[in-house]
């Protein structure tokens, strides 16, 4: 997609306070204001306003069974190291440390790929994007999101990223990934409450990979890589490579 | 909540904020109290049932829990930043579920009445909250609907411009009028847009 002009951004500004915008233009209107930060005021003024019909709806009381389940969560998270707390299912990614930092070191990631389910990619890059224009205009793909991924692996140059589709799937497509031995592989965890569910494994082509994630997203509170011995582990066995908090 | 002392209920938001941050549920539990009531009514605006009401609800309070660090006083109130969670993950919701449940009978649904207000506490947000609905009144019907489809049915304005049949552009000059009007209204009154 071509950069956003000024007019662009005023016909599509109001929308993108109302929540209105499909994910592509969304995503393009962040990227306008990223590199615009004279007009972030303007559109947080006009979020101000969009965000007052919040306030519009009947008043409902919610049921006091749903304030003992929340509060029944947070009581049990509040217990735990305030790291663990913030990112309940991440407590034994702890080891990596400074997630927050890991975050703000992450790359701006390119969209490399969107693949059929079940299909592992191997391949060069420009076969990749090719692939990635014709997904997008397959039915298959409306509503994606794309989640960008940190980590050890993004400080030395790799980009990640998973494109979340419809009904829960979901594919990471790794570029310019750093070697790993052959008696490694990379492996993806979904995690959810503190549980690392395996999910997918990374087997490298070259300097990048693919696969489908075989867990859902929809729910998860992260989603990370390690590495692991070939043919995976049924639990993490090391430091996250990549990993980004849902 | 009933033990941990009276200080959470004269708390500012902000202060419940820096506190849950340090990990203190009984001030999220106050927080909650406070909001918990917009947020489901958002919610279940949004939702259409009560269960999906009860989950979303759920789901962003404790993105607000685990997020507090997040929050950041300069964009606005905590109330609004909460509401703007709920709202976030509620249009992600509807916009993965297989069957929604939109109808253009939720759309068409007359402007919501306010009700007494149950505590001292909450009178100063219930008046902006009929600031609010007497604003949405000043609006010409085809432009709150628009509002409406997209805001709390989740349709971007390409799907509200084949839902209603209108060129697109018509939809996104309604959307641009719509929140015009509902500036003009607090600015005639001399009144801030609540934040």
């Amino acid at each position: 997609m071509s950069p956003m002009d000024d007019k662009t951004f005023h016909e599509l500004k109001d929308a993108y306070v109302l929540g209105a915008l499909p994910e592509d233009e969304r995503a393009a209107v962040d990227t306008y204001l990223a590199s615009r930060p004279e007009r972030q005021a303007e559109i947080e003024d006009l979020m101000g306003v969009a965000g007052l019909l919040a306030l519009a709806p009947p008043e409902h009381d919610p049921p006091t069974e749903l304030r003992r389940r929340v509060m029944s969560v947070v009581a049990s998270e509040a217990a735990r190291p305030r790291a663990a707390r913030r990112s309940p299912a991440l407590s034994w990614l702890g080891r990596l440390g400074g997630l927050r930092n890991v975050a703000l070191g992450a790359a701006a990631l390119l969209v490399v790929g969107l693949l059929s389910w079940n299909v592992l990619l191997q391949g060069d890059v420009q076969s990749l994007r090719s692939q990635v224009e014709e997904a997008r205009t397959a039915e298959e793909t409306q509503e994606t999101r794309e989640i960008e991924l940190g980590g050890a692996w993004a400080e030395q140059g790799a980009r990640a990223e998973v494109t979340a589709l419809k009904n829960d799937r979901a594919i990471l497509v790794v570029e310019d990934m750093p070697s790993i031995p052959d008696d490694r592989t990379g492996q993806v965890w979904v995690i959810n409450n503190d549980v690392p569910e395996p999910s997918g494994l990374l087997d490298p082509s070259g300097n990048m990979a693919a696969t489908a994630i075989t867990k859902p997203l929809g729910g998860a509170d992260a989603i990370a890589v390690t590495v692991e011995p070939a043919g995976g582990s049924e639990k993490p066995t090391t430091d996250p490579v990549l990993v980004k908090e849902l | 909540m009933a033990d941990a002392g009276k200080k959470y209920l004269i708390l500012a938001d902000e202060d419940l904020m820096s506190l849950m941050e340090a990990g203190d549920a009984d001030a999220f539990a106050a927080l909650y109290d406070r909001h918990c009531r917009a947020a489901y009514s958002l919610s279940y605006r949004m939702m259409g049932e009560r269960q999906a009401a009860e989950d979303l609800t759920q789901d962003a309070f404790l993105k607000v829990w685990r997020s507090a660090a997040g929050y950041r006083s300069e964009r606005g109130s905590v109330r609004t930043w909460v509401l703007s969670i709920v709202h976030n993950r509620g249009i992600d919701q509807l916009r993965s579920l297989a069957s929604r449940r939109r109808t253009q009978d939720r759309v068409k649904q007359s402007a919501p009445r306010s009700q007494p207000s149950e505590a001292f506490a909450e009178t100063w947000r219930n008046s902006q909250r009929d600031q609010v609905r007497e604003a949405l009144n000043t609006l010409p019907s085809e432009q709150l609907k628009i509002l409406e489809l997209a805001y709390f049915s989740g349709y971007t304005h390409v799907e509200i411009s084949e839902l209603l049949g209108l060129p697109l552009g018509t939809v996104k000059g309604r959307m641009r009028l719509g929140l015009k009007k509902i500036r003009d209204y607090f600015d005639q009154k001399d009144v801030a847009v609540p934040r």
